[in-house]
């Protein structure tokens, strides 16, 4: 009981509260800007929060995220210009909706839906987070090191265009991981003579360059394009008939989204599409999807947001990931000098209790602020594209810079932009590159102490039935889309 | 059957695999590199092993992008194009130029005079030819921040050669 009320007590401080609203305002704004996004506006925090209590710079982190995930939809429903991409999937009824003069009520559905998948995956946080690290704790290295395997299979089926890319870009973040001392032997690799390599290369400025300067390069040949200009919008809470037509899709969606957040790498982006699908399957009106109808609105939402608290539990219990930005989050703890996983829930319990209210919270004012300010955050987008960006791109290099005083962390950002960039052009994703480079260290410590574990028999790894567990998992990651792919074709051949 | 099956080759994506492929090549050479083990560790993995066996992996899959296309096409969806459709317009590689010039310059220049080099070339290479609005951006925003960042976070900043800074 003393852990959840130091836990709560920490996250309801005036000082946290006063950041939690902070990291939600940042969210919506960041969410709602058609190209930022919470995984690119916690890259741009992350260097600041270094200077915050451990606890409050992830509280703040941990409300951003939920609050940039509705963000998106502001814009998705008003401008059917989806701020995020866990959003595009809200564009798909909401524009429709808000095109009939029902604009109000599509963005009370949609923060409505929202709230409750994010508060319901809360109560699944809350429980199971402390009950798998309890069951992780029992853990050795080489359960670690196939999980951490299955955690990267997975990234054959996080959204993307591409499977096989995604795998590439995560084998890249995880080469990258190697660069600097090796921890078995000392020697150093792919320093180049760089002493500031030594330790490998910072997280900070890679994933500030992936995010904010190779959005910044997409932007410069979109800066002339306008934006639609709102009209005037007054947001409407769903009528009680709204509620009922749409009760049975948001527990369904929250359920799902929950689901899919829990697994390693899957974010809300995932849970959106699949939320939406879901959606439309259940229901008798099958054929008016994609006009405007609430079902549509509420199935992406209740799951988008339901994925940020499945997202949370394999990232605190596990120390994976469970989508692009709580990887981010994963960086942070690690910046303030964190492993998470089950040690940490173990010997800090208050921690997750604090990140539980911090969340809890950010829920609620988001539908307060999203309620209130849906007009205003939508007007946002009006702030010309040639002032935006180079501010975000100022923020950049200051948050790259002040992260050690140095400018060897800047030229690191401008590279990472590049590569991000041309990345993006060939269909390489961003986010699979960061969770190689965050498991990496990982996958590596761990495949080390199984080998001196079982004198370097490989084949030993295959005793646990645990570690044959995750391979199993693994493989069924890598081979899934495939399989999805080919059941779909079946279907679309034979639609009775 | 030659034919059919360079028929079935992106060439774009080939190109790309052949680059992966020579970077890869990069990395194994450099991984021949490292220094001498000493014999202490000689039962613990060695150094080059992981990034070697992550080169393989990334050299392997790097193999199969060339075909992906062909793959997906025949099932209908081949949207791998859809980013790289329209070539890359000259601003994205000025304003990287930029970028760099701006991070070159800006141990010389100081945070603060980079900060204001930044809010002024970016706008105006973007096409921003607006003067008030410009000028006011590009002293008001690096001015706020450097204020927000030295004050609030006692955050240290290079002055540079002006000796200008807010810290």
């Amino acid at each position: 009981m003393e852990p959840i009320l130091e836990g709560l007590g920490l996250a309801f401080s005036l000082y946290n509260m006063a950041l939690v609203i902070a990291g939600v305002l940042i969210g919506v704004l960041f969410g709602a800007l058609p190209g930022l996004s919470s995984p690119l506006a916690i890259a741009l925090l992350l260097p600041f929060t270094i200077m915050l209590e451990p606890v409050s710079a992830i509280c703040m982190m941990a409300a951003l995220y939920c609050a940039g995930t509705f963000g998106g939809s502001i814009t998705a429903i008003l401008i059917n210009a989806p701020g995020a991409p866990p959003a595009v999937a809200t564009a798909f009824d909401g524009y429709p909706m808000a095109r009939r003069g029902e604009a109000g009520r599509a963005l009370g559905l949609a923060a409505v839906s929202s709230v409750t998948g994010g508060l319901l995956s809360l109560v699944v946080f809350i429980v199971a987070t402390p009950l798998l690290a309890k069951v992780a704790v029992s853990f050795r290295p080489p359960e670690y090191f196939a999980l951490t395997v299955f955690a990267l299979s997975m990234l054959a089926s996080i959204s993307g265009r591409s499977s096989l890319r995604n795998l590439i870009a995560g084998a890249v973040g995880v080469l990258i991981s190697t660069v600097g001392t090796h921890l078995g032997t000392g020697i150093e690799r792919f320093t180049f003579g760089f002493h500031e390599l030594t330790e490998g290369v910072e997280f900070v400025p890679v994933l500030i360059g992936l995010f904010a300067v190779s959005e910044m390069l997409v932007q410069s040949q979109t800066a002339d394009m306008a934006l639609e200009r709102i009209k005037s919008v007054v947001v409407k809470l769903p009528s009680r008939e709204d509620i009922r037509r749409v009760a049975g899709t948001v527990l369904r969606s929250s359920g799902i989204g929950t689901f899919i957040g829990i697994l390693p790498a899957e974010g809300s982006t995932v849970a959106a599409i699949i939320g939406y699908n879901e959606a439309k399957r259940w229901s008798r009106r099958k054929h008016e999807f994609g006009t405007g109808v609430p079902e549509g609105i509420a199935g992406p939402e209740a799951a988008n947001n339901a994925a940020t608290g499945g997202a949370m539990v394999p990232t605190l219990a596990l120390g994976i990931p469970g989508s692009g930005t709580t990887a981010l989050i994963l960086a942070a703890l690690i910046a303030h000098g964190f492993r998470p996983g089950p040690y940490l829930i173990q010997e800090t319990p208050e921690f997750i209790y604090a990140i539980f209210g911090a969340m809890a919270v950010g829920n609620v004012a988001f539908l307060v602020i999203g309620l209130v300010g849906a007009k205003l955050f939508a007007r946002i987008t009006l702030i010309p594209r040639t002032f935006l960006w180079p501010m975000v791109f100022g923020f950049s290099v200051i948050g790259a810079y002040s992260l050690s005083g140095s400018f060897f962390d800047v030229w690191v950002m401008l590279v990472a932009g590049a590569v991000g960039f041309i990345m993006r052009r060939h269909g390489f994703g961003a986010a699979p590159l960061v969770m190689g480079l965050i498991l990496g260290r990982m996958l590596e410590e761990t495949l080390s102490q199984s080998m001196i574990m079982y004198d370097n028999d490989w084949l030993r790894l295959l005793e646990s039935p645990i570690v044959c567990g995750f391979f199993a998992m693994a493989v069924l990651g890598l081979t899934w889309p495939a399989i999805a792919a080919r059941m779909a074709a079946r279907r679309s051949r034979d639609p009775e | 059957m030659w034919r059919s099956a360079l028929g079935r080759v992106h060439r774009t994506d080939l190109a790309l695999s052949l680059t992966i492929l020579a970077l890869v090549g990069a990395g194994f050479y450099l991984s021949t590199t490292f220094e001498e083990v000493s014999p202490l560790f000689a039962d613990t993995i060695q150094p080059e092993f992981f990034p070697r066996l992550l080169l393989w992996t990334i050299g392997i899959l790097a193999l199969l992008l060339p075909f992906e296309h062909a793959f997906r096409s025949k099932r209908g969806d081949s949207g791998l194009d859809e980013d790289r459709r329209v070539a890359v317009q000259p601003i994205a590689y000025v304003t990287f130029a930029a970028a760099l010039v701006l991070v070159a310059a800006a141990e010389w220049l100081g945070t603060y005079l980079t900060l204001v080099a930044i809010c002024f070339a970016l706008p105006l290479l973007w096409g921003e030819r607006r003067r008030v609005p410009l000028t006011a951006f590009a002293l008001g925003f690096p001015t706020a921040v450097m204020v927000l960042f030295t004050q609030a976070f006692q955050i240290y900043f290079q002055p540079g050669v002006f000796g200008l800074s807010l810290n």
